[in-house]
């Protein structure tokens, strides 16, 4: 090994290397190696550029013209649009009711979903039939949800109304107070999503390996203890997952609101616009203000926000993973400690 | 020769999953194989429309074409579907159906559909009421809509919550009541307040459909005849505004959601006793009773009598895109439905109110009971309603201006929320922030 240290003596003439022309055979087959798996991934990119990419650029392209929906192209106008955007009462009036909704909802929905996946991972009988039944209200379209829970919380005689009314309580405004209508809106989304994150947090917890509960429950620790020390932290990746695609989803949310309030069908979300999310916004914008080009600066402006919050998470995780590292490092040497002893 | 053709298929089905202009284009161009005559018309609608029978009729009638129908369930939906095929530049069927509601904003790009003088709609210019008829002429003179239905308005009562009130039950003497003629504005509210007082219920369901009603009468509502924007200075417009948020406020207001009237309930349990009904009302609340649990012996009638006279609220047409491969025979299709003859069973099919003379004079003829309303003769009422109703411009902004700048003042009107004043200059500011 220590012949590394002398350096090697200094070549005077260039070594010959024959170049001898590569057959077609090997010709292709080096380009096989180097192109394919480039081909193989292409059709991705190539959807991806048509349907994720050509919209992006083109809706920036609208959002920097006076653009009518029906009209079409304007002037070019720069900045405007965004700068009258953001002075809007009701664009802030949107984020701030998306973001109350998504609190609402993504919270409340995690702690759940990872509650009833901690229940299905118990040795439950009849197992399939009661992991298919929590995806089930998943595989209902958001419309008809919608529209079974406005009749739910009707202000006159819908359900909850009506149950309220047997313990006594008075009936409560859904479709005018701005926080009753959020939560309304928040519960069917958490309806549709519960069972589905619960899924996904399911997969990840039979993949904590079962070992590692039993060396804790031999240790004595109890359900709880063991919830939370073991089965948590080995979850830990998918659970940011979950949160990441619900931030998406939930700041997205459209056709809930759009249809929780039929006598508002210029997509006002509300009399007085209480549960206008930015989505329903940007509709109203595009297809009853008919200004393409705002509602196109509306894209964007939600675009940026989820590209942030989305940032935001991935910091999160980023600091997960390395608390994980840090872990899985003090393992390692507890073990290589063991091992030489 | 097969798999050539396999193939090409395949390519071409495959490029119209990839982009969604390409289907509007794919279709269009291989929707119809030209050989011969076979030919097919797509045909849009929306609502209750009433035409299966007549496709087939025509069809019957015309070997080798066929009709493929699309019903959109509401104008509202038909409106977003209309505008952004017409914003995507392709994608509209051949006949498109186009509300009243929303005229104004296909006028605006009116050159994008055909002008039906190429296709000898001078030549039935009579056959429509007046006004009708100049609804679909664009400033240049161009014709771009068969006119199907209208709107005139009359007045819906409940006849055991008039006569619980000591009112009047039978239907002409509720027409004398509320002024036969010169019924108005005052007179409707005055007896509102009668009502109410005796009562303690409500007298119209909530102020929006009320105030629908007494915009569209004004000879010019929200913009003038040549197209101004004058909410503003409208003084007949303010005047009515007070005069129904009065009403509002002295609680003549049930303030329901509208459109969903609680599931159709509130038609079945005297939350309100009466509601301003133009001819394709009367299948709403017919479906809305229904839904509620009411029936005919709920009690619903239908008034020859219309407060401030003469009024007209929707109504639609049948118009041909340019983007149409088959324009001569697509307007050939729309012309034919719009007939009077047509118009008469399509009446009878959806129960809306036709726009063509003739036909109206059939149904005032035939004077047909209508067993959900105490068996009134609706036909023949409207028929009279339509008398005196005068067209007013409908601007490009006319219906975002409805549900979206008066909408949430007269919300908080019903809710006593506000006063006049205050839901006026509310109107004002949303006007001055969405329309601009």
């Amino acid at each position: 090994m220590t012949s590394t240290l002398i350096p090697p003596p200094a070549r005077t003439t260039p070594r010959r290397v024959v170049k001898e022309p590569l057959t077609r055979r090997q010709r292709l087959s080096r380009f096989d190696l180097k192109a394919s798996p480039y081909l193989y991934i292409a059709p991705f990119f190539v959807l991806f550029a048509l349907t994720g990419l050509f919209p992006l650029v083109y809706t920036l392209v609208v959002s920097l013209h006076d653009w009518q929906l029906l009209q079409g192209q304007g002037d070019f106008v720069g900045l405007a649009n965004f700068t009258e955007v953001l002075q809007d009462r009701y664009f802030w009036n949107s984020i701030g009711n998306t973001l109350s909704i998504f609190v609402l909802s993504s919270v409340p929905q995690l702690i759940v979903a990872l509650v009833l996946a901690a229940v299905l991972d118990q040795n439950l009988r009849a197992k399939s039939f009661w992991r298919m039944s929590v995806l089930l209200p998943y595989v209902v379209s958001p419309v008809a949800v919608a529209l079974i829970f406005s009749s739910v919380f009707g202000e006159q005689s819908g359900l909850v109304n009506n149950l309220l009314g047997v313990v006594g309580i008075e009936p409560i405004e859904w479709k005018n107070d701005t926080l009753a209508s959020h939560v309304a809106i928040a519960t069917m989304v958490n309806w549709r999503w519960t069972g589905y994150n619960a899924l996904i947090l399911l997969a990840a917890m039979q993949a904590v390996p079962r070992d590692l509960h039993e060396a804790a429950a031999i240790d004595g620790a109890g359900a709880a203890r063991r919830f939370f020390s073991v089965t948590l932290p080995g979850i830990r990746p998918t659970f940011v997952f979950v949160m990441i695609t619900a931030t998406i989803g939930g700041l997205q949310i459209f056709a809930e609101p759009r249809l929780f309030d039929v006598s508002t069908a210029g997509g006002i979300g509300g009399s007085e616009r209480q549960f206008q999310t930015s989505v329903l916004y940007l509709w109203e914008m595009a297809f009853f203000r008919q200004d393409f080009g705002k509602a196109a600066a509306i894209a964007w402006l939600l675009f940026l926000l989820i590209v942030g919050i989305g940032l935001i998470n991935f910091l999160l995780s980023q600091r997960i993973a390395s608390a994980e590292k840090a872990v899985g490092s003090r393992r390692e040497r507890r073990r290589s400690k063991g091992a030489r002893r | 020769m097969s798999l050539h053709r396999a193939i090409r298929g395949g390519v071409a089905a495959g490029a119209a999953g990839l982009a969604l202009t390409l289907v509007a284009t794919g279709c269009s161009s291989g929707g119809a194989a030209q050989d011969g005559d076979e030919l097919t018309l797509s045909v849009t609608t929306f609502g209750t429309f009433g035409y299966e029978e007549l496709y087939e009729e025509y069809e019957a009638a015309n070997p080798g074409i066929t009709i493929s129908a699309t019903n959109i369930d509401t104008g509202g939906n038909a409106r977003t579907d209309t505008f952004t095929k017409l914003a995507a530049g392709g994608g509209l069927a051949d006949v498109v159906a186009i509300e009243e509601g929303w005229l104004g904003s296909i006028m605006e790009v009116s050159d994008q559909f055909v002008d039906l003088r190429d296709h000898g709609i001078e030549e039935r210019a009579a056959d429509w009421v007046d006004w009708k008829y100049e609804q679909a002429t664009d400033p240049d003179g161009r014709v771009i809509g068969y006119g199907t239905d209208i709107g005139p308005e009359g007045l819906c009562y409940n006849g055991p919550l008039f006569e619980a009130a000591g009112l009047p039950t039978d239907r002409e003497a509720v027409a004398e009541l509320f002024g036969g003629e010169d019924a108005s504005w005052e007179r409707y509210f005055e007896l509102g307040r009668q009502y109410q007082e005796t009562t303690g219920e409500a007298w119209y369901d909530h102020s929006g459909f009320v105030w629908n009603a007494m915009v569209n009468q004004l000879p010019e509502g929200y913009y003038s005849a040549d197209g101004e924007l004058i909410v503003e200075d409208n003084t007949e417009l303010r005047e009515r505004f007070d005069q129904l948020a009065a009403g509002t406020l002295d609680g003549l207001s049930a303030a329901e959601a509208a459109w969903d009237w609680n599931g159709g309930q509130s038609f079945v349990d005297g939350s309100f006793a009466t509601f301003v009904c133009p001819g394709w009302m009367l299948g709403t609340i017919t479906g809305k009773l229904e839904a509620g649990g009411g029936d005919a012996t709920t009690g619903w009638d239908f008034a020859n009598v219309f407060p401030g006279g003469a009024a007209n609220w929707g109504g639609a047409f049948l118009s041909v895109p340019v983007t149409s491969e088959h324009q001569e025979e697509a307007a050939k299709l729309a012309s034919w439905l719009t007939e009077p003859e047509q118009q008469v069973k399509q009446s009878a099919a959806a129960g809306n109110f036709p726009s063509t003379l003739d036909a109206q004079e059939q149904l005032a003829a035939d004077a047909t009971p209508n067993p959900v309303f105490n068996d009134a003769p609706t036909g023949a009422i409207l028929a009279e309603r339509a008398e005196g109703v005068q067209a007013q411009f409908k601007g490009p902004k006319d219906s975002l201006i409805q549900e979206n700048v008066f909408g949430p003042p007269l919300k908080a009107l019903d809710r006593g929320e506000t006063d006049a004043d205050a839901a006026w200059s509310q109107a004002v500011q949303l006007l001055g922030e969405l329309v601009d």
